[in-house]
Parts: structure tokens; C-alpha cells; sequence
């Protein structure tokens, strides 16, 4: 993925579905987005309107932050060892997670995400991005039916 | 990908079977260059036997023996194995996928007595299935089965005809949740109260993965993914006088909540303590009644195994006690 940054550092997500690379500027003003394929150029992610930059980060963030808390959840249920790597790709069962781990890993994104997930959406959640695209889907939802509170 | 390597003339002795990515050798050693021991050939369960056979993967050490199982499988079921994060986990699957194809190629129903050439296929809903070469006007026998397994046992069930669901797990496994909130969420009305109204906390934490064993069992016998039966849409009912925990004599039955008042009798339980650590939940399709809808017990021959190795005839002995369902032991 092409990066327009000089960062000291960087996080990347293999996001397969969002294919964002965030990077923090090394002078610490929040995030510079490169999108691959989308409507922001390179030019214009340096300079969005402070609406469509606000509105990306928060999208941007959730998405991060969803797979991170997933990670979390899922190394508290399966007491998985520290030197363990996860990734969006990693499967839950390959992790040695069965089944009662499984409804146990989507009752924790239930209350973390204060969400409910039918069950037959339940069997479609077999990895990490997996739970995160349910969760961030159930989420939308959620924010849409409520009156609009966002945030600035 | 890891992919077993050739035979290698001089592997380094390991400890582990299963190939290091960093490494270039798996134990493949030259001394185990013969076969696994033939495999004994066993009876087929008749019509109204179930055949439980389990393995304990921590009694199974020898790393060349579990070379040797690997190279039982087919590439895709190997990396399947090797997918696994883990020695562990990768023993246990791979100790799973060994019993089936030991087990059943030890009944002879083709005549033959390769576990290598059995395949395998997956039903419509995923259930796992035999995929019996049909030749020669070859009319496959209603083999049924089903697989179980944790780290620490691996099961497999096979009937005549019965569709079967088998569901194993530790006595002391614990619910990170609490286990009310998790029952409220995924069990039934019923099944909360049957699991409030016990008071001792360990005991209700058993209980609670009885019930959990048996609805597994239940959905992995109708062999339609759990999707189609949410374990909130069917109750599992213990009959005792005393409606509070299992016991030998308790009959077992599933209630779908669609039809409350029609007890479905087509399902037959029997729940067993192996070996005083695991709870196996078993789920049969009903075959015969009895006069008046009364069923037949459920005629169990289970045995201990290491494939290849040894077998040991376990049932009537206290390695295996029924604590719910009617079973009687061969």
C-alpha cells in the first residue's frame, strides 16, 4: 500500500474491506488518511474539509478500535499466551476456540458493544474481522435509529 | 504454508511431529520407515448398537506414531491440522481426524481396510459424511457418525442407520460468563430455572455443561447447522421425581418450542461421566419404540483406543458411567 507519510511511526490494518492506512504525523496532529481507490486524493487527504476528515476519522478509528477490542475479548476467552499474534484473518477456532468458546467470545462483543447479534449472524462470525464487520455493522445501525448525537 | 517435507536420511531427533516453520526437519525417522500395525478389523454396530470410541490425546506420546497417523490424511485434511496454533491443538485434530478414518476402516464396509482411501464429503448444511465409492452396483451401508473433541479427549460415535450427535467436554470447564446471564441469553425459560434452582454453585457450573453437551449433541444429530436450531428454540427436559439435577435413572427428552406440548420422540439422549473427567453427551435418532411409545435404552459398546496400537473394552466398567438417558452397556 502507497503511504504519504514521514511518520516515526505507523499503525496498518490489514482491513480487507476498508483498505485504509492510518499513520500518525510525526508532529502529532491527529491522522493523515491515504485512501486506496477512494474519493480522497493524496493531496486532499492532507488537507479534507474539517467535516469529511472528522466524519473518516471516527469511521476510521471505529474500525481499528473494533478489531482492537475484539483482539482483547478474544485473548481474555481463550487465555491465549501473550506472544500469540492476531491478526483480522485470524480464526477463532484455530486459536482453539469450540463452539461454547465461540457464543461466550459474541456474548463479550454483546455487552463491550452494547449490541445484539442474532444468532444466525453469530455463525458467520469465524474470525476477527469477521466480529469486527458484524459489530461495526450492528453499531451503524444502532446510531441510526437513535436521534442523530454526533460527535464533533 | 507448512506443508510436511520429504523424508529426510538423517532427521535430528525431536520432540515434536509436527514441523517447525523454522525448521527444516519433522520427525519422519528412518527406524518407522514400516507401516502403522494393521488395523484390526472390528464388527459393525447392528441396528440398535451405539459404538462410542475415544482416544486421550495425553496418552498418546510417541512423536513418530503421530508422524506416522499424519501420513493417514490427505493434504487438505494435513494442512487443516497444521492450521491449528499449537502442538496441543494440532494433536487433538489431528487425533480426531485419525479415529475417524481408523474407526471406520476397521468395520470393512467396503471390504477394504484403508483408512487412506475413505473421503470424506460435507452435507448441504456441513454436516460431515462418508463418501463411499459406489461401483459395481456397491450399495453402501447407513454408516453413521459423528466427531466430538476438546484437548484433552477426542470421540467418535457410529451407528447403523441412527443419525447420531456426539458432544464431549470437561466436567470442570468453566464459563467465563456468569452462567445465569449466559442462560438467560441462549438457553430456554425452562432450562434457566432447571439451572437457578440449584443452589451449590459447582454443582450448578456441571449442570450447566450437561445441558450445554446434550444441546450440542441434539443440533449436531439433526446434522442442519446451528443456525437452523438456535439452542433458544428447543428445551432439553430431565423427567425425575425430584426435577433438580440428572441421575441414572432420569429419562432425557428435547421439547422444540414450536410444538411446546409434543414432546419430540424421535430424539433419544444418553449423557455419560468418562473416566470421572468428561461429560459425553450422545443425541439418536429414535429407530423402534417399545409398546406405547416407550423406547428401547440406547445399547452402548464404548472403547478406549489408540488407533493402530490398542483398544480396551471400557463400557460396564466405572470409566464409563451413565448419569442420564436409559443406556444399557455391552
Amino acid at each position: 500500500m502507497a503511504s504519504v507519510t514521514s511518520a516515526a511511526s505507523s499503525l496498518t490494518f490489514g482491513l480487507s474491506n476498508t483498505a485504509l492506512q492510518m499513520s500518525q504525523s510525526s508532529s502529532g496532529l491527529g491522522y493523515n488518511l491515504v485512501s486506496m481507490g477512494g474519493s480522497l486524493s493524496n493531496k486532499t487527504a492532507s488537507f479534507p474539509s474539517l467535516r469529511s476528515r472528522q466524519r473518516s476519522r471516527i469511521t476510521c478509528a471505529a474500525k481499528a478500535e473494533t478489531v482492537e477490542k475484539v483482539c482483547e475479548i478474544v485473548r481474555k476467552q481463550l487465555v491465549l499466551p501473550s506472544e500469540t499474534v492476531l491478526t483480522p484473518d485470524s480464526k477463532f477456532s484455530a486459536l482453539g476456540a469450540d463452539s461454547l468458546d465461540t457464543v461466550e467470545i459474541v456474548m463479550g462483543l454483546e455487552e463491550e458493544f452494547d449490541i445484539s447479534v442474532e444468532e444466525e449472524s453469530s455463525q458467520n462470525i469465524t474470525t476477527i474481522q469477521e466480529a469486527a464487520d458484524v459489530i461495526d455493522k450492528l453499531v451503524q445501525k444502532k446510531g441510526e435509529a437513535a436521534p442523530a448525537a454526533s460527535s464533533t | 504454508h507448512r506443508r510436511l517435507p520429504a523424508v529426510i536420511p538423517t532427521p535430528p531427533v525431536s520432540a515434536s511431529p509436527f514441523p517447525n516453520p523454522k525448521s527444516q526437519y519433522c520427525c519422519l525417522s528412518r527406524n518407522f520407515s514400516a507401516a502403522l500395525t494393521p488395523l484390526l478389523p472390528v464388527q459393525l454396530p447392528s441396528r440398535m448398537e451405539t459404538h462410542l470410541w475415544y482416544v486421550v490425546p495425553d496418552e498418546v506420546k510417541s512423536a513418530p506414531l503421530l508422524s506416522k497417523y499424519m501420513e493417514l490424511l490427505p493434504q487438505s485434511e494435513r494442512d487443516h491440522v497444521l492450521g491449528f496454533r499449537g502442538d496441543q491443538l494440532q494433536k487433538s485434530a489431528l487425533l480426531a481426524r485419525t479415529l475417524v478414518r481408523t474407526t471406520i476402516a476397521r468395520y470393512q464396509v467396503d471390504g477394504h481396510l484403508d483408512p487412506r482411501s475413505l473421503r470424506f464429503k460435507r452435507n448441504i448444511h456441513g454436516k460431515p459424511e462418508v463418501e463411499w465409492e459406489t461401483k459395481d452396483g456397491f450399495c453402501p451401508p447407513p454408516l453413521q457418525f459423528n466427531i466430538s473433541h476438546t484437548s484433552s479427549l477426542v470421540a467418535c460415535g457410529v451407528t447403523m442407520n441412527s443419525l447420531i450427535g456426539i458432544d464431549v467436554e470437561e466436567k470442570r470447564r468453566r464459563t467465563k460468563n456468569n452462567i445465569l446471564a449466559f442462560a438467560k441469553r441462549y438457553f430456554t425459560a425452562h432450562e434457566v430455572e432447571h439451572l437457578n434452582a440449584i443452589p451449590d454453585s459447582e454443582l450448578q457450573q456441571q449442570e450447566f455443561i450437561k445441558l450445554w453437551t446434550l444441546k450440542e449433541a441434539y443440533v449436531k444429530a439433526l446434522g442442519k447447522g446451528f443456525s437452523s436450531s438456535p439452542f433458544n428454540t428447543f428445551t432439553i427436559r430431565v423427567n425425575t421425581a425430584a426435577q433438580e439435577s440428572f441421575c441414572a435413572s432420569s429419562g432425557i427428552a428435547v421439547e422444540t418450542l414450536d410444538s411446546p406440548q409434543n414432546l419430540t420422540n424421535n430424539w433419544q439422549f444418553a449423557l455419560l461421566e468418562l473416566m470421572g473427567s468428561h461429560y459425553v453427551a450422545i443425541c439418536l435418532e429414535r429407530q423402534e419404540t417399545g409398546g406405547a411409545g416407550k423406547a428401547f435404552p440406547i445399547k452402548l459398546t464404548a472403547r478406549k483406543t489408540i488407533p493402530s496400537v490398542e483398544d480396551e473394552l471400557v463400557s460396564g466398567t466405572n470409566a464409563v458411567v451413565t448419569i442420564g438417558g436409559s443406556v444399557t452397556q455391552f
